[in-house]
């Protein structure tokens, strides 16, 4: 069955709000290993681990590095060295903390990148969201991988021409001057280009639009959603009444 | 260049209303999860990951922005709208390469602030917030940062409204300053939802704090203080070189640029009445 760009949104927005607000460590390595078994069946694991890498490892590192070393309001201290003191409590905040980000960004990350993204804009502005919306994610995330071709072309043209970045922060600032001014220059011409054609079209008019993409939405996924909403919902309620149980 | 059409209906008083209560409401949304935040930190931070805490600094300026973002987004004229993609662009991969490195900076608002000196502080605003948000469908971790940005992106543009890019020199000042509200208004969204930052270099500072006993929150801002001043005033810096370095004919384009006398070396009346002539 496939899901529905809002549903594979819902569920795993409801997912990442429940981890964050269950704030338990078997429940966020449950979520981590059901990610990562998700992503092996859907044959997404190759770039899933190179990204969840690229935002993870600084992440835990950072936050080992500094519960880890320096956590004033710890008592039960395993070693220290001049200032620095290895408590439990620092490691053990250390390992919850990094545990239910882990699972949140996984969750997200996963999201990403199963969801179909014209699908995404369909259903978007089938549900009454600005098109506007839409168009700035669409447009977004058509660019990006454009624009990085597009820089390497203009530091190759650049040095071509006798770019050579030395140490110094002025010479920086004059190479990125010399990389930075043409990529803006010809992103912003190209958006006067493109503004001019999209109005031609009517983008900025209000009303009915109709949609060449039909995504289906069945009557099931349209009430899971509404129940992973409400599931998320409910435990955010449940713990702002109870601030202090399970922490 | 967008001028206001002939054929389709204006947007009426009352729907102008709306989406400024929108606005006011967004930002009460964000100013007051902030005071709620300070105000109860102390008893909070060691009551474990996921307290209460995180929970409201996550839906708090999470709403505040996209409340912003729908009360500013309807309005922007196409011409902007079309750059606020470019904005994006050029903050994920100029912020995506510094984020992880060994430099305690971010440059992660250049594309934001330079929407904001060319459009407004609105556009920045909603630049700032759609940002984050469509930069965490790659990284998750900067969509609570939405309402920071979009306050980075609003005082940008204020601070261009006022002439603080005419002279090159306040252009870093004005960067100083966005980056110490900016910095302090982030800190709590560090602390709470992640505790700690996600930089090493920032890691190393905040623990420098810690080791002399400052609470989670305490150390976070006076890294937020070390940081994002210098942060913001490289951005706000560059960002005026890449202005400065633009065609006139390009600066010209845009409204907010011409009516405000954004950048110097241009008189307001008379170039506002050629470049709509030749414009619009």
């Amino acid at each position: 069955m496939r899901l529905h760009p809002l549903t594979s949104l819902a569920a795993a927005g409801s997912t990442a709000i429940m981890t964050t607000a269950a704030a338990s460590l078997p429940l966020s390595l449950a979520v981590i290993a059901a990610v990562a078994g998700l992503s092996l069946a859907g044959g997404v694991e190759r770039r899933m681990l190179a990204a969840a890498a690229g935002i993870l490892v600084p992440l835990v590192a950072s936050l080992f590095f500094l519960h880890g070393l320096f956590f004033p309001e710890g008592s039960v201290v395993l070693a220290h060295w001049g200032p620095a003191r290895v408590t439990v409590e620092g490691l053990q905040f250390a390992l919850e903390r990094s545990a239910q980000l882990s699972a949140a960004v996984l969750v997200l990350l996963l999201c990403s990148f199963t969801i179909s993204v014209p699908d995404l804009v369909a259903a978007l502005s089938a549900r009454g969201v600005h098109a506007r919306f839409a168009f700035v994610l669409a447009s977004t995330l058509t660019l990006l991988p454009a624009i990085t071709t597009r820089l390497a072309r203009i530091r190759q043209a650049q040095e071509a021409r006798g770019l050579v970045i030395t140490r110094g922060v002025f010479r920086r600032m004059a190479a990125f001057r010399w990389q930075a001014v043409p990529l803006v220059l010809s992103l912003v011409e190209e958006a006067g280009t493109r503004a001019a054609a999209l109005e031609a079209r009517g983008f900025g008019a209000t009303g009915p639009r109709t949609s060449y993409r039909e995504v289906t939405d069945p009557p099931f996924q349209r009430r899971l959603r509404m129940v992973l909403l409400l599931a998320a919902a409910a435990a955010v309620a449940l713990r702002l009444w109870q601030p202090t149980a399970g922490a | 260049m967008s001028s206001p059409s002939l054929t389709l209906e204006s947007p009426t008083p009352a729907a102008a209303r709306k989406r400024r209560l929108l606005e006011i409401l967004g930002a009460l949304a964000i100013a007051g999860t902030y005071i709620y935040l300070v105000l109860n930190q102390p008893a909070d931070i060691t009551g474990g990951p996921g307290s209460a805490s995180a929970l409201i600094a996550l839906s708090g300026f999470l709403v505040g922005a996209v409340l912003l973002v729908v009360a500013v987004l309807p309005t922007l004229p196409v011409s902007t709208l079309v750059l606020i993609p470019v904005a994006l662009v050029l903050n994920i991969v100029l912020g995506q390469f510094v984020g992880s490195t060994l430099v305690p900076f971010y440059l992660d608002a250049i594309g934001t602030v330079l929407i904001a000196v060319l459009a407004g502080p609105a556009a920045g605003a909603a630049t700032g917030a759609l940002s984050s948000i469509v930069w965490s469908f790659f990284n998750p971790t900067v969509l609570p940062f939405a309402a920071g940005a979009a306050l980075i992106g609003c005082l940008a543009g204020l601070a261009a409204r006022h002439g603080l890019f005419r002279r090159f020199y306040l252009a870093p000042v004005a960067g100083f300053l966005t980056g110490i509200i900016g910095g302090v208004v982030s800190a709590p969204i560090a602390a709470f939802v992640f505790g700690g930052t996600s930089g090493l270099a920032t890691g190393a500072i905040v623990s420098a704090f810690r080791s002399m006993g400052d609470s989670l929150l305490a150390a976070i801002t006076k890294q937020a203080l070390i940081s994002d001043p210098m942060d913001k005033a490289i951005v706000f810096t560059l960002v005026a070189v890449l202005v400065y370095a633009l065609p006139r004919r390009t600066r010209l384009q845009f409204p907010f640029v011409r009516r405000h006398r954004v950048l110097t070396g241009q008189a307001a009346g008379q170039s506002a009445g050629a470049a709509t002539g030749q414009g619009s």
